[in-house]
């Protein structure tokens, strides 16, 4: 084919001509009227120790299965007349008395599993414990409710397997300017018009296209969108906290993303877990203030509702070296401006039944704060994302 | 043996062949180019980076004083970049490749990391030691590894307050898979690791004091078992040669599992757990030829960074600037991202990576420049752009490239014949009719837009 008959076919190309069906497809879901409304997620990776975070600080039993791994007393910021929280998290306490936060106790699920990737995988998916998805529940959501991919984005250079739909995948980036760099390419704009398969995205190569074109379109979109807005708040100097300032950039500029992503890691403390937590907390701590801050002073936190989750607790039991071990049930918590009910919102966990490993019994299954916030915060079919029907909490 | 296949082999036994290697291979029987293939891996060469400067604290024997402690880290973060290179490098240019491609395998089954770099390289090197010998020597050889005790808190694992880090991982993640144990198997198996710890220079110590001699029962039988015993009754479950079987099928043939496959190599490989034997085997089998499982892979961010030096080799001149793109495209050699490794396959896949992996080649080989494709652009408007992008994201990189070993090896082969060479993948009709209208540039520039199509991150 002659050069100038080849560019006559591909100008053509970029007309809806050889778009392959899988991107016709975006652009055929309705634009609904999404809101306003966002969801932030904090992931602590590795299992946080919640007795450790959320102190029981009038529980013989806590002080007796832990001799030298307890937190005293006097070393806590009290919330009640039974729970205080560690030192480290000072900051929360205010949002606490603001009414800005709901700690939720005995998250967890059925026939836990102490392993980090399962569990993690368990509430990413959120999925039966025995039964394994290829989809996050996330991912899932912008699979039923977007039409575009930057719809979810993680604040990171990998996407977790929360945002990864069957149909779409969330975008993983926290620096649009080189992201938007690296694809525009008009190689690849050419290649991309030229690909016509529309089985190729059930095999391993179909799939690399499709992740190009989802990348492409998204990144000129929150390039543009995000890089009129700079972010002078004062943050802590970390990884955590600029993940979180990035996040509060792109909120503020008006974005259409409802879903950011975020994580903190390192909470694997089976050996000298007491500076390590404490050290950990902290920078959750100032990062999740310096965010709040931040957001309120943009007239943007009312619309936005902090998740914070770790894949599971640690045992109740301190182990020979210093730390704990994998555990099971787990202290959730939301942070907003539109809380229903603020603080502690239910039983405090209960030491004195726990399961065969020496673990806290679960109370409420995580899917059912999952459910919630799908439904009464983001306002979708919430059963439709998570395939099964749970009850709504009343916490927003 | 044909061409394409002797291309699948060296791609998944390896990193690669180029067609000058390929020549004298053409002619010989598939069995015969398998043959050497481990012929050639039967020498151990281990990595072997400078530690004197450590070794002789930790000759002391210790306690340790803070600054020696402090002294050792310090030592170690700016020594573990050089391990990093230095493996890197070994894949780059591999004595023994089949044994390089396996240690690569296995340091994700296996998976462990430290911030001693002188058990790092001594870890490192037992995978290397073991790679094609046997699985049970493997798995009691990494038992006993400081990195291990370290990394899974064996050391922490004491007669009176078990550990079970170890004991689950061992079970869930090295050998048997999820769902094959019960809680009680960890609790009861880390009671036999007890007292499992290393000596300062890094060599495998039982602590008697702390291990437990009591009886312990496993997988129905009783026993004072100790750590090697519990690793005797889990291979003793056909269940553990089919987990590795997986391991090795999910990477060396297709993530899509085949049921029937796997259960031949459970066969052999059951038998006496000789991981030579299962990798003959498979590279044998007429169904690793089968075309569903050739150019379907999807390369690790290793394969693809080994890859495109293969073909031209390339030298960072910073070295930090390697492992930036180690971190960028997701895989950072000894820094995995948890115990479970990395997931590999799709999830190598994000917005990010896709964008940068297709940029790769351009970026290392070409200042970042791929093709002139776009709608009537003038030579010099082409030229511009081609100054800028060198001067913004070429000059980023300081990398020397021996384009005249390229154009050494690919002598015999015509620039329309190219992607034969370059690419694993079938290229569809649409792009291959693309391709050929780009015809026009150099060797090399056309080598580049062919490394800078999604077929060329499939081996």
């Amino acid at each position: 084919m002659e050069r100038r008959k080849f560019l006559k076919q591909s100008s053509l190309a970029s007309s809806l001509f050889f778009v392959p069906s899988f991107v016709k497809a975006f652009e055929q879901v309705a634009t609904s009227k999404l809101g306003y409304k966002r969801l932030v997620i904090i992931q602590l990776s590795g299992g946080n120790d919640g007795l450790n975070t959320v102190v029981p600080f009038t529980n013989d039993l806590y002080y007796k299965a832990r001799p030298t791994l307890a937190i005293s007393k006097k070393d806590i910021i009290k919330v009640n007349d039974e729970l205080g929280f560690h030192s480290s998290l000072l900051p929360l306490k205010r949002l606490y008395d603001n009414g800005d936060l709901t700690v939720i106790n005995n998250v967890g699920y059925p026939n836990p599993v102490r392993s980090h990737f399962r569990s993690m995988d368990i509430w990413q998916t959120a999925t039966d414990a025995n039964r394994y998805s290829q989809t996050g529940w996330l991912g899932r959501y912008l699979d039923n409710y977007a039409n575009k991919p930057y719809l979810g984005i993680e604040v990171d250079d990998n996407l977790s397997l929360a945002l990864k739909g069957e149909r779409l995948n969330g975008i993983a980036t926290k620096n649009p300017k080189a992201f938007f760099n690296l694809s525009r390419d008009p190689y690849f704009k050419n290649l991309v018009n030229h690909e016509k398969d529309a089985h190729l995205s059930e095999h391993n190569l179909g799939y690399l296209y499709k992740t190009m074109i989802e990348a492409q379109s998204s990144a000129k979109y929150i390039f543009e969108t995000t890089k009129t807005v700079s972010n002078h708040a004062s943050y802590p100097d970390n990884k955590f906290a600029n993940q979180l300032k990035t996040t509060a950039q792109f909120i503020n500029s008006g974005i259409e993303t409802k879903v950011f992503y975020t994580s903190l890691g390192g909470f694997d403390t089976h050996a000298g877990q007491l500076n390590t937590q404490k050290r950990l907390l902290k920078t959750y701590a100032d990062g999740v203030e310096a965010f709040v801050n931040d957001l309120k002073s943009n007239n943007t936190f009312n619309d936005t509702l902090v998740l914070t989750f770790s894949e599971f607790g640690r045992r109740v039991a301190q182990n020979a070296g210093q730390g704990t071990d994998h555990g099971t049930a787990n202290n959730v918590f939301i942070i907003g401006g539109q809380l229903k009910k603020q603080g502690i919102y239910n039983n405090n966990p209960n030491l004195s039944d726990l399961d065969d490993n020496g673990d806290l019994k679960f109370e409420i299954d995580f899917r059912t704060i999952y459910a919630t916030v799908l439904n009464k915060w983001l306002e979708v079919n919430d059963e439709k994302i998570l395939n099964k029907n749970f009850n709504q909490l009343e916490f927003i | 043996m044909k061409l394409k296949h002797i291309q699948h082999l060296y791609w998944r036994a390896g990193f690669g062949i180029l067609p000058n290697d390929l020549e004298p291979l053409k002619d010989l029987k598939r069995k015969a180019v398998v043959d050497l293939l481990f012929k050639n891996s039967e020498k151990i060469s281990p990595l072997n980076i400078d530690t004197s400067e450590l070794n002789q604290i930790l000759k002391s024997g210790g306690p340790l004083s803070d600054v020696e402690r402090k002294k050792i880290q310090q030592l170690s973060r700016k020594k573990s970049i050089e391990l990093n290179m230095s493996w890197m490098q070994r894949m780059m240019k591999p004595w023994e490749l089949l044994r390089e491609k396996m240690t690569l395998f296995w340091a994700n089954v296996f998976v462990c990391e430290d911030n001693n770099v002188v058990y790092t390289q001594k870890y490192n090197n037992t995978l290397r030691t073991f790679a094609l010998g046997n699985f049970k020597d493997f798995v009691n050889a990494i038992s006993k590894e400081a990195a291990m005790t370290k990394y899974l808190n064996t050391k922490q694992n004491k007669k009176q307050k078990p550990n079970e880090n170890f004991a689950r991982e061992l079970m869930e993640l090295f050998t048997l898979g999820e769902g094959h144990y019960t809680e009680e198997d960890i609790k009861e198996s880390a009671k036999a690791f007890t007292g499992y710890s290393h000596n300062l220079e890094g060599d495998f110590v039982l602590r008697a004091f702390q291990h437990d001699n009591s009886y312990k029962v496993f997988f129905g039988e009783t026993g004072n078992f100790d750590g090697a015993d519990i690793i005797d009754i889990i291979l003793k479950q056909r269940q553990c040669a089919k987990f590795i079987c997986e391991k090795i099928y999910a990477y060396f043939v297709n993530d899509r599992l085949n049921a029937k496959h796997i259960n031949e190599m459970v066969d052999v490989f059951y038998r006496d757990y000789n991981i030579k034997s299962l990798m003959h085997f498979v590279f044998c089998a007429d169904w690793f030829y089968d075309d569903e499982n050739i150019g379907i892979k999807i390369k690790s961010p290793v394969e693809l960074l080994v890859g495109i030096n293969h073909l031209v080799p390339i030298r960072f001149e910073n070295k930090k600037q390697l492992l930036y793109l180690q971190r960028q495209l997701g895989q950072v050699l000894l820094d995995p991202p948890n115990v479970a490794g990395w997931k590999g396959s799709r999830s190598w896949i994000d917005s990010n990576t896709i964008s940068l992996r297709l940029k790769l080649p351009s970026i290392l080989l070409n200042d970042a420049y791929i093709s002139k494709v776009e709608n009537d652009e003038s030579e010099s408007m082409m030229l511009a752009k081609k100054q800028v992008l060198k001067n913004r994201v070429g000059k980023q990189f300081k990398i020397q490239r021996d384009w005249n070993f390229f154009e050494n090896c690919f002598k015999q082969v015509p620039s329309n014949k190219l992607q034969d060479y370059v690419l694993m993948a079938p290229l569809s009709s649409t792009a291959e009719q693309y391709l050929s209208t780009l015809n026009k540039t150099s060797k090399q520039e056309y080598c580049v837009q062919l490394m800078s199509l999604p077929e060329y991150q499939m081996c």
